[in-house]
């Protein structure tokens, strides 16, 4: 009996070490060298020669900074790039604001010179009242070296309440912050302001799917459309978790939790990435205090991706002088090869499948009765696109299983080694013939990557193919 | 080598000899033999024009190549108003002239008026050369008469054809019946002989059609450069069927036809491929009901209104329609 108890345990385990391999991390996180130790870093952006972050790090071992009741106040860091890995020591960026507000989080405007960052909006005497509650706003600034000037207050910062965490589309005519305005969902909430003729339109709450009881927070607007955020809200890992969605036809789809190890039991926030979604930052107090971590994602999801295009064996024929033509008194008496046949200038014809069809016009005059038969032939060799092919519902329910095939790729002279699923909501399988299901409702771009074997140049050929599945809530 | 380089100069000499046969054309029947129209038809002055003929005079011309200079001769065939051809209303009584004009005037390019397509103006510009009158004479039914010799240099020189011109008028002077009758342009009094180079052209058309159903007659007004659309006129087509227009890029589009006495007119696109080639009139007789004895007038001009000519030996040859078909690639109906 012991001895049966003791194979059922070894039966269950070895089954759920299996499971969790079948479903391996397709992220690995690092943390990064410039955090320091008692101190806290947040809220990482990406420039093209490194990062900028925001801390509340001393500036120097000599200069420190603390607000009026003593807090440690966050600035404006920047972090340039030694090589693909390491990073120079990070210098402030300082603004007029430096030594008495926080400041940050921040973003870069699509001209890489203005700033939008959080700071603290009330800077009279009020501001140095211990029990005063100085509420956020986003200022305005370009970036001069390492020195950030000509402030300016947007529009909507108001003394009553918090606004901040600026994020911009990548057009630029979209700006995404947080705020506890009146009017939210609960705690706080993600707006959007449209660029109007230079103006910032009204803030919109970005509604229920994005907004939730909880706070949500920290918004970036990923040049894919992709909009991350955080989310204190059930569901999570724990605490503060990185979700995205999309705007599918006006509206945001429902929220994706990030896998872990980016989503942890601790605050995992401020998620940032670079355009291919393969490398990026986030902030996380994994290891007690606010430190920037680079995700790199091991998925393999690419850019440039043809949308699977449906085998398609349709044809339009016509006699090119007669269709110029109102009326001609000629029938033309089209034979398409497959024991199919139509009649006028103009035709047109479904194939069932891939062949080599021989089209025949016979054209009968109106006016003498004759007949000529095949005045003209073609030769049409009717193919299937060269692609591979992802056989999958165009629609499925929430947990529905269902299997995605790759059994109808034709790409010929291939010898196809692997076939590599990305399923879009950070999942991916190996495999010609995959299961899948998804747990929420939405539109995921899936993504068939097809490798042939290494030919004599030890070159690789690869074919990647996308689809879009909608996935509906389970009735 | 040597035998290289011979080769060369014959293919050469080849080239300088043959090319000039290309382009040149060497029949000069009016009709023309690729026209299949039985005779030109001009009514006496007192006919009707509801029997087919709107004016009662035509106008033909002659093109003969600069380096031709021998002695030409027009001959016409059943020149009378009698006999086996023509047509009678109630008894022959009609009076035909022929007069053949050169020199100065006679160029149509030159000279609109000289072209004959409006009652009023000198259609008879030019040296008149030679003329004869016809009665109901049976020496002359069924055979030809011979206006000539002329010598080639007494035409109007047309620099752009390289060519003097000719021009031949018939008019029904007196009486209403219809005179039928046929053109050859000859090297020869007494034979036909097509003289190399020659060429014979129209700006409007008198002719009879086919006692028959299956006979098609065909016309081939040559289009010029800078046409982009033409604008035909027929006259008492009798509703006899359908006028089918064919180039090597129509298959065959038809045009509006007549009734009796009547005149009848539609614009006909040009595709740019047709520009310098002739375009085929084809007159196909109705199937289910004979016409006989039908008469028919056709003119053309292009959009400026310049009158557009008939040769009677198609330049670039007959028009041959040349059948293209495309397809493409369409979305599947759902």
């Amino acid at each position: 009996m012991r001895k049966r108890i003791l194979y059922i345990i070894t039966i269950v385990l070895v089954s759920a070490l299996q499971t969790r391999a079948q479903q391996p991390s397709v992220y690995e996180v690092k943390r990064m060298s410039f955090n320091i130790k008692g101190f806290n870093s947040i809220s990482p952006v990406i420039i093209k020669d490194g990062i900028i972050f925001c801390s509340d790090r001393r500036f120097s071992a000599f200069e420190d900074r603390t607000s009026f009741d003593g807090r440690r106040l966050y600035n404006i860091y920047l972090a340039v790039k030694k090589d693909t890995s390491a990073f120079s020591k990070p210098i402030a960026l300082k603004s007029e604001r430096s030594n008495k507000f926080n400041n940050g989080p921040l973003c870069l405007a699509p001209d890489g010179k203005t700033v939008y960052f959080t700071s603290e909006v009330e800077t009279g005497e009020l501001a140095g009242y211990k029990k005063f509650r100085n509420h956020s706003g986003i200022f305005i600034a370009e970036l001069a070296g390492t020195d950030l000037v000509s402030l300016h207050p947007f529009k909507y910062n108001d003394p009553q309440f918090d606004v901040g965490q600026p994020s911009i589309s990548k057009d630029g005519k979209y700006i995404f912050f947080a705020s506890d305005m009146p009017g939210g969902n609960g705690g706080s909430d993600l707006y959007s302001c449209e660029l109007i003729n230079g103006d910032w339109s009204e803030p919109v709450n970005l509604g229920p799917k994005v907004n939730s009881s909880g706070a949500e927070n920290y918004p970036y607007m990923h040049s894919s459309g992709r909009l991350y955020f955080t989310s204190d809200r059930p569901g999570g890992f724990g605490k503060l978790d990185v979700y995205y969605t999309s705007l599918n036809n006006g509206s945001w789809e429902d929220p994706i939790l990030l896998p872990e190890p980016i989503n942890s039991s601790s605050d995992d926030f401020a998620f940032v990435a670079e355009p291919d979604l393969q490398n990026g930052y986030f902030a996380s107090n994994r290891r007690n205090e606010d430190d920037i971590y680079k995700f790199t994602s091991t998925i393999i999801r690419k850019v440039s991706c043809d949308t699977l295009e449906e085998n398609n064996y349709c044809y339009r024929f016509f006699e090119e002088n007669a269709v110029k033509q109102d009326t001609v008194p000629f029938r033309y008496e089209w034979k398409f090869g497959d024991g199919n046949h139509a009649t006028g200038p103009l035709v047109e014809h479904c194939f069932n499948g891939p062949g080599t069809y021989t089209i025949q016009l016979d054209v009968v005059n109106l006016v003498t009765k004759e007949v000529t038969y095949n005045e003209k032939s073609e030769t049409v060799i009717v193919t299937e696109v060269e692609q591979p092919y992802i056989s999958a519902p165009d629609r499925i329910s929430t947990n529905q299983n269902v299997t995605l095939s790759a059994d109808s790729t034709n790409l010929p002279g291939w010898k196809i080694s692997r076939y590599y699923w990305n399923f879009g909501d950070e999942t991916i399988a190996v495999g010609k013939e995959v299961p899948k299901s998804y747990l929420k409702a939405g539109t995921y771009n899936i993504q068939l990557i097809v490798s042939a074997e290494p030919d004599q140049g030890n070159n690789v050929r690869e074919a990647c193919i996308s689809k879009n599945i909608i996935v509906f809530p389970k009735p | 080598m040597e035998l290289k380089k011979s080769i060369y100069k014959i293919l050469f000499l080849v080239f300088l000899l043959g090319f000039p046969m290309f382009v040149r054309l060497s029949g000069q029947p009016v009709p023309g033999k690729d026209e299949n129209i039985p005779f030109l038809v001009t009514f006496g002055k007192d006919g009707k024009t509801s029997w087919g003929d709107a004016d009662f005079y035509q106008v033909f011309f002659f093109s003969i190549l600069k380096d031709y200079t021998k002695p030409i001769y027009i001959r016409v065939f059943d020149p009378d108003c009698g006999g086996e051809n023509d047509e009678i209303q109630g008894e022959f009584n009609t009076k035909t002239k022929f007069s053949v004009y050169g020199g100065k005037g006679v160029d149509p390019e030159k000279n609109e008026e000289s072209r004959g397509l409006l009652k009023g103006l000198n259609y008879k510009s030019g040296n008149l050369l030679a003329s004869k009158i016809f009665g109901n004479e049976a020496k002359y039914d069924n055979k030809y008469y011979t206006f000539g010799p002329f010598n080639p240099s007494e035409g109007d020189f047309n620099t752009k054809w390289n060519s003097y011109m000719f021009k031949i008028v018939c008019e029904g002077i007196s009486g209403d019946d219809g005179n039928l009758y046929r053109y050859f342009l000859s090297s020869e009094p007494d034979n036909n002989i097509p003289i190399e180079g020659a060429n014979a052209f129209t700006y409007a058309y008198h002719f009879r059609m086919w006692n028959d159903f299956k006979s098609v007659s065909h016309i081939y007004p040559y289009i010029d450069t800078g046409v982009v659309y033409i604008r035909q006129s027929n006259f008492d087509w009798d509703n006899d069927g359908t006028i089918l227009v064919v180039s090597r890029y129509k298959q065959g589009i038809s045009v509006p036809i007549s009734d009796e006495d009547n005149w009848v007119r539609s614009n006909i696109p040009i595709e740019p491929q047709e520009v310098g080639s002739s375009l085929d009139f084809q007159f196909h007789k109705r199937q289910d009901d004979l016409v006989k004895n039908n008469n028919v007038v056709i003119e053309l001009e292009n959009q400026r209104g310049d009158a557009v000519k008939f040769f009677s030996s198609p330049i670039g040859g007959v028009p041959i329609y040349q059948p293209k078909v495309g397809y493409e690639k369409v979305k599947p109906k759902k």
